[in-house]
């Protein structure tokens, strides 16, 4: 049940990115279809409940430690590419005064 | 309003070839690589908390290149915020008269229990929930703390920069030991019949200078939007 919820998220990023009208927002729709990818990823090395795979005192069934390992790297990725997009927006806004993609792309023509 | 329609009905398709994907999700499920890391782990990377043996051990390469992801994204920030003005710090944004005093004193009494901490999570990344990452991120929110208790303190974004490089070759050079003692690229130097203690010097290390790097790339990208609110 839960992966469906989380491919929820994700076709909610999606249908944002794909009607925002604003560039911030569409970055942000962005970051909605990571956290997504975060929550299917750990559901996925998890079906029914275990225990976290810190092997101090009694554990069994640990969950799959793979996808957190590689979500620790998703989510430092994403924090700083979130960064980097606003700048670009930053700089998008000194040059053509808006953010809006109409505009933006309407004066480049 | 045609344009909308579609869209949705195509989401609508997507979905229903992921719920398609998933019915028999149990059946490919395989508990192989969890068994393994929960017998092996502890004994092959010298570290309890699993999560950290495998992205400082098994898969040393991931996070290197995680690093070098960071860096490019930092120098890209620095690079695209570029003014011809040089300024020593941004003291606008963050002016004292607009900071409330009650802020202001509310900072220097946590500032060091947040620096306590992250360095806690740092450390003991290898034994408990935390790591590197994590804790390089609680390091630099303790840091950012300092603009609000001293806003003279000037930030040079160019020597964050150089100390980033040098720690990155750093990290390679570390994870490059094991190739003099035991002949593999990025993994645990010590032999794997030492104590747990020793092999968590190699754990420590590693976390330490990951720690270090995350904190200083934030620290720099945070800089570099406040330079940015002119």
């Amino acid at each position: 049940m839960s992966p469906i919820l989380t491919i929820i998220v994700i076709l909610v990023g999606l249908y944002g990115l794909a009607t925002s009208k604003n560039i911030i927002k569409s970055v942000f729709c962005v970051t909605i279809i990571e956290s997504g990818l975060i929550l299917l990823f750990l559901n996925l090395g998890n079906l029914e409940g275990g225990s976290i795979p810190i092997l101090s005192g009694l554990v069994e069934n640990i969950v799959d430690p793979i996808p957190q390992a590689l979500m620790i790297t998703t989510i430092v990725i994403g924090s700083t590419i979130t960064a980097l997009a606003l700048m670009l927006c930053i700089k998008i806004f000194h040059h053509f005064g808006s953010i809006e993609w109409k505009e933006v792309l309407g004066r480049e023509e | 309003m045609i344009r909308r329609v579609s869209l949705v009905v195509m989401l609508v398709i997507i979905f229903g070839f992921f719920v398609f994907s998933i019915l028999d999700l149990e059946a490919f499920f395989s508990t192989f690589g969890k068994d393994y890391f929960f017998e092996n782990g502890l004994s092959e990377t010298g570290s309890v908390n699993l999560v950290t043996g495998i992205y400082l051990d098994y898969r040393l390469f991931d996070s290197l290149f995680e690093a070098g992801l960071l860096i490019a994204a930092v120098s890209g920030v620095t690079w695209i915020s570029q003014h011809e003005i040089t300024e020593k710090n941004a003291t606008f944004m963050l002016d004292r008269q607009s900071t409330p005093t009650l802020f202001v004193t509310f900072s220097r009494l946590v500032y060091p229990f947040m620096l306590m901490f992250g360095i806690y999570v740092i450390l003991f990344g290898h034994v408990s929930p935390g790591g590197g990452f994590q804790g390089g991120a609680i390091v630099a929110t303790a840091i950012l703390i300092l603009y609000y208790i001293d806003v003279q303190k000037a930030t040079s974004i160019d020597k964050i920069l150089t100390i980033e490089k040098i720690l990155f070759l750093t990290i390679i050079g570390v994870g490059s030991i094991s190739f003099f003692t035991k002949g593999t690229f990025f993994t645990n130097p010590f032999d794997l019949s030492a104590s747990e203690q020793v092999k968590a010097i190699y754990l420590i290390t590693l976390n330490a200078l990951i720690g270090i790097k995350v904190a200083l790339g934030l620290v720099a990208i945070f800089t570099a939007f406040l330079k940015e609110g002119r």
